[in-house]
């Protein structure tokens, strides 16, 4: 199944690796993946694959350090505004 | 002031009198920094054992623990430790020297990508990259290690930043954070507590990390709800707590894993429904609703969809949701268990029997004793037959299972309280693992008493392979170990051997009253195996009890 997540974080050189590694781990295959870089912040989208409960995903990104937002672009609307 | 002794300083300001390491080229300016500096190093032989020190120092005292090593293979060697301290949740702080920001990229001498090496073994990881950032680095780092789910942050510091020039920086003031209970799932949570007819708790090592023991006593105290704990959650409950059955799952008491099988409530404790605790997860307390407190959200719903979580700080929680069921006759079969399913000491013959050496140490041994494990079938020997009455008596690599942790924990665990008993418990096989830290109770003259278990077997993997792998014993057979008296000898370390029981009185009272450090090694059979066992695959109540 796929899922479609928007993701806000403070940016730093290692962070994308921050993100595919907790995608990796967590059982989520990457299907596609936009990053920008803006006033120090990366905004990202993200479109994930898994068998797994998208909510296994974005409670661990919630929990990586420089994330602000981890938004899931589906029906279940906004997961979490973390500051 | 440079920025290593402005790391020194820094470290001061966060209450650091302790730290443990291992130096090396690109961290020099630090040793430089901490040769004078009001913060005491304690040398250990290995980076790994600095890393589990540290350890042992956090989770004996509930501070911050601190190590460093130098960049490359000092930085490699730490990453066990902080993989160990991960799964554990315990508040570190790992400071390496990185070579000078320059050459980093270069393939320099001793360089390795430890930023990268970090991720997945880290709560947090830094890379200083100017000097400005040194100040908000170490603060953050502090605060991170401490905040929430506590775990390992470390920060990596190139050359050039230690040896160049520092900018002050004034530590922010944090603000408190914490959020009110949500009054509704409180009220539900004490209906559920009211209504239930056989209420468990299940206690992890989260209320430990939430200094929350007292708070979890008196709701114990005040519901007379049966309980179970986990590996790392031993010294919560006070072992002698009426309806509390000691620990859960593959190696848990038959009470435990039963009393979880027929519960209709169980209410998780800063516990994460590991593999080790849960079995067969889909038969896990089964006819169960959940009340899951965690303070990591990640942990709710994970494995185990429950019916309530909260996520607050448990000191405040668990007062808020105490209300007393009644529940008598589920108390009644809980004693009843108990009895029935009561330890045995009883071994015919000559030979020492583990479980009830262990036993008498723990009935010996002093008050506030420190008992630190190693990894293997004593471990879990000490997890069901020694009892102590603190979450800081007990350490013991629960979720990494750390072979080689018992004695570098046990070096920290000693530093940190020097006037209490601080006890090894080892195996043949983890004691091999970092024997080079006999050199650091040597070096500074430790007290540390280690009891060295020895089956000359790779003694946990051996019981797997007899009743897994059809005996095919690969790889597991020690009969070539070391003399380890003389080994500790080398080390000025004095023992002894033991091998019949009517040696162990007298030998526990010399390694308990020797003013240095001890070794009892305990000579025991190989065909010994840990009972009760949940094989892998089965449910809780399918425990193996031995084998003809």
């Amino acid at each position: 199944m796929n899922n479609t997540l928007t993701i806000e974080a403070k940016h730093s050189p290692e962070f994308l690796e921050r993100l595919l590694r907790v995608c990796r781990h967590r059982g989520f295959s990457i299907v596609s993946i936009n990053a920008t870089i803006e006033q120090q912040l990366t905004h990202i989208e993200l479109t994930v694959s898994s068998d797994r409960e998208i909510t296994l995903l974005t409670k661990q990104l919630d929990k990586v350090i420089g994330i602000l937002t981890v938004t899931l672009l589906a029906s279940s609307g906004n997961i979490k505004a973390s500051a | 002031m440079n920025g290593a002794n402005f790391v020194v300083h820094a470290l001061k300001e966060q209450n650091v009198t302790q730290v443990f390491g291992y130096p090396g080229g690109a961290i020099m300016p630090l040793y430089d920094a901490l040769f004078d500096g009001g913060v005491d190093h304690l040398l250990c032989r290995h980076e790994q054992g600095a890393a589990m020190a540290a350890i042992g120092y956090a989770r004996s005292t509930g501070k911050v623990g601190v190590c460093i090593a130098t960049s490359g293979p000092g930085a490699t060697n730490l990453i066990t430790g902080l993989a160990d301290a991960l799964l554990d949740s315990i508040p570190i702080v790992a400071i390496t020297g990185q070579v000078p920001t320059h050459l980093i990229g270069t393939d320099a001498f001793q360089e390795v990508d430890v930023l990268g090496l970090s991720l997945a073994c880290t709560k947090h990881s830094f890379m200083v990259e100017t000097a400005e950032q040194l100040g908000p680095i170490i603060e953050q780092a502090f605060e991170i290690a401490t905040s929430g789910r506590p775990g390992p942050v470390l920060i990596d510091i190139p050359k050039d930043i230690q040896v160049g020039p520092s900018v002050a920086y004034a530590l922010a003031q944090l603000a408190d954070t914490q959020k009110p209970l949500d009054q509704n799932l409180i009220s539900h949570s004490k209906l559920l507590i009211s209504e239930a007819k056989k209420p468990l708790l299940y206690v992890g090592g989260g209320v430990g990390m939430a200094k929350a023991v007292s708070e979890l006593r008196t709701f114990i105290e005040q519901t007379q709800i049966p309980s179970v704990c986990t590996l790392k959650a031993i010294g919560c409950i006070q072992h002698d707590s009426t309806y509390f059955m000691g620990m859960v799952g593959m190696h848990g008491s038959k009470a435990s894993n039963l009393a979880i099988q027929e519960c209709d409530l169980l209410i998780a404790v800063g516990a994460r429904f590991d593999d080790r605790v849960t079995g067969k997860l889909d038969e896990f307390a089964q006819h169960a609703k959940v009340i899951h407190l965690d303070v990591d959200a990640a942990e709710i719903d994970k494995l185990r969809q429950v019916t309530i979580s909260m996520t607050d700080d448990l000191k405040q929680v668990l007062p808020a949701i105490t209300v007393q069921p009644s529940i008598e006759q589920w108390q009644q079969h809980i004693s009843e268990m108990k009895v029935t399913h009561a330890n045995r000491y009883d071994h015919p013959g000559e030979p020492i029997f583990a479980p009830a050496l262990l036993r008498q140490l723990a009935e010996t041994m002093p008050a506030d004793t420190v008992i630190c494990s190693d990894v293997g079938q004593h471990q879990m020997w000490v997890a069901q037959h020694m009892f102590v009455d603190r979450p800081e008596n007990h350490i013991s690599s629960s979720g990494l299972g750390t072979m080689g942790f018992g004695v570098p924990a046990a070096v920290g665990a000693q530093v940190a309280r020097p006037n209490d008993t601080v006890i090894a418990v080892s195996g043949d096989g983890s004691f091999m693992m970092n024997i080079q830290e006999l050199g650091t109770i040597k070096r500074k003259q430790l007290p540390v008493k280690i009891l060295l278990i020895d089956n000359q077997r790779l003694g946990m993997v051996r019981q797997w392979q007899e009743l897994f792998f059809n005996g095919r014993f690969s790889e597991t057979i020690l009969t070539d170990n070391p003399d380890f008296v003389t080994l500790a000898s080398a080390f000025d370390i004095p023992g002894e051997t033991i091998v019949v029981k009517s040696q162990i009185e007298q030998a526990l009272q010399r390694l308990l009253n020797s003013d240095g450090p001890y070794l009892l090694h305990v000579s025991i059979s190989e065909e010994e195996n840990v009972w009760p066992l949940v094989p892998p695959g089965a449910a809780n109540d399918q425990m193996m009890e031995s084998v003809g």
